[in-house]
């Protein structure tokens, strides 16, 4: 009886969803999550699907499983959970809710390597979706670390885990990094594709879950104001600055040494930022129509393909003893686990030349740093100054021109710099800015990064997942840069610049603009 | 002056009419630190004598979550003074823990023939380029007419206040046939939101959704004062479901049938749905759909905070929480306002609605 519900069920849509919700349905399912005893499992995975229940969007009937190594019953895994939902959760912490949603989630104990693992995972799963009926769906979220993607990509291809049965999906997400390079990550996508087909594969990159990196295409295309002026005629520069005021602490040292500013923020978070920005309006806002004009930006990034370019347009640097918000920090070469003798950069800044018709000439600025003053990412657009017949220098000349700023966080907004007249009899004109605040004007907070990602994973909708190509395409330009930096004989090597932890990074990096005429935005 | 200040010392400051915006700007003057922020223009209208001050508290509420210049209405038709009186004052709530961030409000209160000057005195005060919401309160009045609701975005009312919505629900189809601008929320509707959501959840399973051809009975448990919600929702099942009407009259006149409305599936199958008033109940406290061995049900318990979804059939159960509409009004609206949007779905079932509340009536 129930398998003939089922068969005729396949290709019914549901009635009653119509304009309940402006998304694609997010569709029930069993999520499995590998590391699932780790930091990220517990601070975001758990309590952003947590709050997806409080909202009642997560679709009835998901189960999730962790997946890790050590020893625990369901009930221990629950309790581990609940202990930081506690703590996290955007929404509170509510018993009733938490207790019902708690009974969803299980514990699979099992090491990554262990191919009876994945044999007994695939049995637990058929278990899952007997006890639940209805379909098998099943969306696998890779929250280890990066070295052992390929091993649970294999396993779950040779348990069958990675093929659906008819009318049901199976999913995989995958967590940064996405490879370290452009050939570990080609790698990585021979192996999620021989897996999953690509329109099953999702890359996370939480950046694009934000709400402002989501309004970033509203602003430009909901507004017949601006694009028409989104161009070098009327833009001189862009910057992209993702600032943070931490260091290394909590262990982070170990992994970030490895990795480095480039890798660790630009490569994913801060390209995809400014492919955004740089963009063509797509054709439609498909996953793919999205997709397609962001992997133009980046094919169009002109290449620093030897190191002297490099040098020229590209600024490392590593923060030395300082102050942080009043507190004394040591450098990073004395931070906990980094090498004394580190080579990895802390900070970097990028001038970046698009090659379109639309950007001809226009640098795009990117900066990063640990140790910084503040934290903040944002985004500010240049525009050109007016001519200067009738503000000339007898008035005091013009107080710098137009600035249209997109605040990516914390207070998420935009505000836009304007000439104003100041009142008096003599004609004096100095800055102004319009200001609008995410929070000020809704009240409302906006649902964790996570939240978004994982409900349109269930849903099938890609756009806010990075794309094969988008990845290989910010790695090939990345690589030279790392190239340059670390495969070249010492001392044909770029310096590494030094600046004061809680300064706003080295000197080169300013050289880097004035060069220009231009400076880094005073944050 | 004083004894104002006694009579509405919610209200905050009294002022001339004729010097509103001069006091509102003194008013920021005052204190630097505070940002005033407004996406929309939000009336408040009530001919209940005592409202000025009730809403100026929902106001303080409903600011919270929604930055708006709030304009208070508070008429007396039937007084025989004619008056006009303002009062000014800001809301302010703490963003993020230090921001201050505020929300203007002008009271006013019309008695008498000054009830006429309504519209070119309260929405001289409108900040400008932004949408103007009414929220209307209680029956609809004399002055809700084509000079009035030419000028609203957004109106927004409760079906529950009235004593027959039949009527009045007339005379909103007549507005909108003339201010085509005018997007309307029943906050009635609103009522049921989170239902109709439980339920599409439910439907979802692709168990549910096989098993929709044979639903067969359907019920729905409502407050008394809530019929038109309960109705709403029934409207709005048969209309996304596919069923035609039925039988309607063969019911009524059978008497343990009372409070019932048949209709036809696509399949052409019998589809009986029954209303239930119970003093107990939540707004709407239950939304029951049966067919063969399937229930597919979303229940609200009166004063839970979560609505319980639950799908059973043979070999398989499942049981869910799911959020709640909140009760009261100001909260019902601040939701409301939350999802914006054109509320074509409403419009969609209005006309099926009105079908049912004319059956209804007409017994
Ligand atoms: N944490 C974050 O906020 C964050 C943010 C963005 C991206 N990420 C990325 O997410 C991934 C996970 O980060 P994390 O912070 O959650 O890491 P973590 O705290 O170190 O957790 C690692 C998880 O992997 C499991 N594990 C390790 N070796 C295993 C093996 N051989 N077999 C089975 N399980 C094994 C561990 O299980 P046992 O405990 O049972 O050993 C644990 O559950 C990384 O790729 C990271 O870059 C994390």
């Amino acid at each position: 009886m129930r398998g003939d519900w089922r068969n005729r069920a396949e290709h019914m849509t549901n009635p009653f969803r119509e304009d309940l919700v402006s998304r694609s349905t997010p569709e029930p399912c069993t999520v499995v999550i590998f590391g699932a005893t780790g930091d990220l499992t517990h601070r975001k995975l758990v309590p952003a699907l947590y709050n997806l229940a409080v909202d009642g969007e997560l679709p009835p009937g998901v189960k999730i499983l962790g997946f890790a190594r050590r020893d625990k019953s369901d009930e221990e895994f629950r309790t581990g959970l609940e202990d930081l939902n506690r703590k996290v959760s955007r929404s509170g912490h509510d018993e009733e809710v938490w207790g019902s949603f708690v009974q969803n989630i299980h514990y699979h104990r099992s090491e990554f390597g262990d191919a009876d693992g994945y044999k007994r995972l695939a049995e637990r799963l058929d278990e899952i979706d007997r006890e639940r009926g209805g379909k098998g769906n099943r969306l696998f979220y890779v929250a280890s670390a990066p070295e052992f993607f390929d091993d649970i990509l294999e396993h779950l291809k040779d348990a069958g885990l990675n093929a659906c049965r008819e009318g049901c999906w199976s999913r995989v997400i995958v967590e940064k990094p996405f490879g370290t390079d452009l050939a570990t990550a080609q790698h990585l996508n021979e192996v999620v594709n021989r897996t999953f087909e690509e329109k099953d594969t999702y890359r996370i990159d939480h950046y694009l879950g934000k709400e402002t990196a989501q309004n970033l295409m509203v602003l430009r295309f909901a507004n017949a104001i601006f694009e028409p002026l989104w161009n070098h005629r009327f833009i001189d520069q862009i910057q992209i600055t993702c600032s943070e005021n931490l260091g290394m602490e909590g262990g982070r040292g170990g992994y970030y040494d490895k990795s480095g500013a480039l890798r660790d923020m630009v490569q994913n978070h801060l390209l995809q930022l400014l492919s955004l920005v740089a963009m063509e309006p797509p054709t439609d806002l498909s996953a793919d129509g999205v997709r397609d004009e962001k992997v133009k930006v980046l094919r169009s990034l002109r290449q620093w393909d030897t190191p002297e370019k490099v040098a020229d347009n590209v600024v490392r640097g590593q923060y030395v003893a300082g102050h942080v918000d009043g507190r004394s920090v040591p450098g990073y070469r004395e931070e906990d686990r980094v090498d004394p003798e580190s080579m990895t950069e802390s900070y970097v800044a990028l001038r970046l030349l698009v090659d379109t018709w639309r950007w001809s000439g226009v640098p795009f600025y990117i900066r990063m740093g640990k140790r910084l003053p503040k934290k903040a990412t944002e985004i500010s657009v240049h525009f050109k100054s007016p001519p200067d017949v009738l503000f000339s220098a007898a008035h005091g000349g013009l107080p710098g021109s137009n600035v249209l700023v997109i605040r990516i966080q914390p207070d998420e907004g935009i505000s836009l710099r304007m000439v104003s007249k100041m009142p008096g009899t003599s004609l004096r004109l100095e800055p102004v800015k319009m200001d609008f605040h995410y929070a000020t004007s809704f009240g409302k907070s906006s649902p964790e990064a996570y939240e978004r990602l994982l409900l349109d994973a269930m849903a099938g909708d890609a756009t806010l997942f990075a794309r094969r190509d988008e990845v290989e395409e910010a790695w090939r330009f990345i690589d030279h840069i790392e190239r340059a930096w670390h495969d070249v004989p010492g001392d044909q090597q770029p310096a590494m610049a030094e600046f004061v932890a809680g300064s706003w990074g080295p000197k080169e990096a300013d050289d880097l603009l004035r060069a220009d005429g231009h400076a880094w935005r005073r944050l | 002056m004083s004894e104002t200040l006694e009579m509405h010392p919610e209200l905050g400051r009294e002022v001339e009419i004729g010097s509103i915006d001069r006091e509102l700007h003194q008013l920021w003057a005052e204190d630097e630190a505070r940002t005033n922020a407004s996406l929309i223009n939000l009336a408040v209208y009530s001919e209940r004598p005592g409202a000025l001050e009730e809403n100026s508290r929902t106001i303080r509420e409903l600011t919270r979550e929604h930055a708006c210049r709030a304009l208070l209405i508070g008429i007396d038709r039937d007084a025989g003074k004619t008056s006009i009186r303002a009062w000014i004052t800001a809301h302010c709530h703490l963003s993020h823990g230090h921001k201050s961030v505020c929300c203007e409000q002008i009271a006013f209160a019309l008695t008498g023939r000054a009830t006429g000057r309504l519209r070119n005195t309260v929405f001289a005060h409108l900040n400008s380029d932004l949408p103007m919401v009414v929220w209307w309160q209680g029956e609809l009045s004399p002055i809700f007419s084509e000079r009035f609701h030419g000028l609203i975005d957004r109106f927004v009312f409760d079906s529950a206040e009235w004593r027959d919505p039949r009527e009045s629900f007339g005379r909103i189809e007549e507005a909108m046939e003339h201010s085509r601008q005018m997007i309307i929320h029943d906050l009635a509707w609103s009522r049921s939101h989170q239902m109709r959501v439980s339920l599409a959840a439910l439907f979802d399973d692709p168990v549910a959704q096989a098993a929709l051809p044979a639903i067969d009975r359907v019920e729905i448990v409502h407050h008394p004062d809530q019929h038109c919600a309960a109705l709403q929702l029934l409207a709005w099942l048969a209309v996304q479901a596919g069923w035609r009407d039925g039988l309607e009259l063969d019911l009524a006149l059978s008497g343990e049938s009372r409070g019932g409305y048949s209709f036809e599936n696509q399949g052409g199958v019998p589809v009986v749905a029954t209303l239930k008033a119970d003093p107990q109940s939540a707004a709407v406290g239950a939304l029951v759909l049966r067919g063969g061995e399937v229930t597919v049900e979303v229940r609200h318990e009166a004063g839970a905070r979560f609505l319980t979804r639950r799908l059973e059939a043979p070999g398989h159960a499942m049981e869910a929480p799911g959020p709640v509409d909140p009760v009261a009004p100001a909260e019902v609206l601040g939701e409301q306002l939350s999802r914006g949007g054109r509320n074509r779905l409403f419009l969609k079932i209005l006309p099926r609605f009105m079908r049912l509340l004319a059956g209804r009536e007409d017994r």
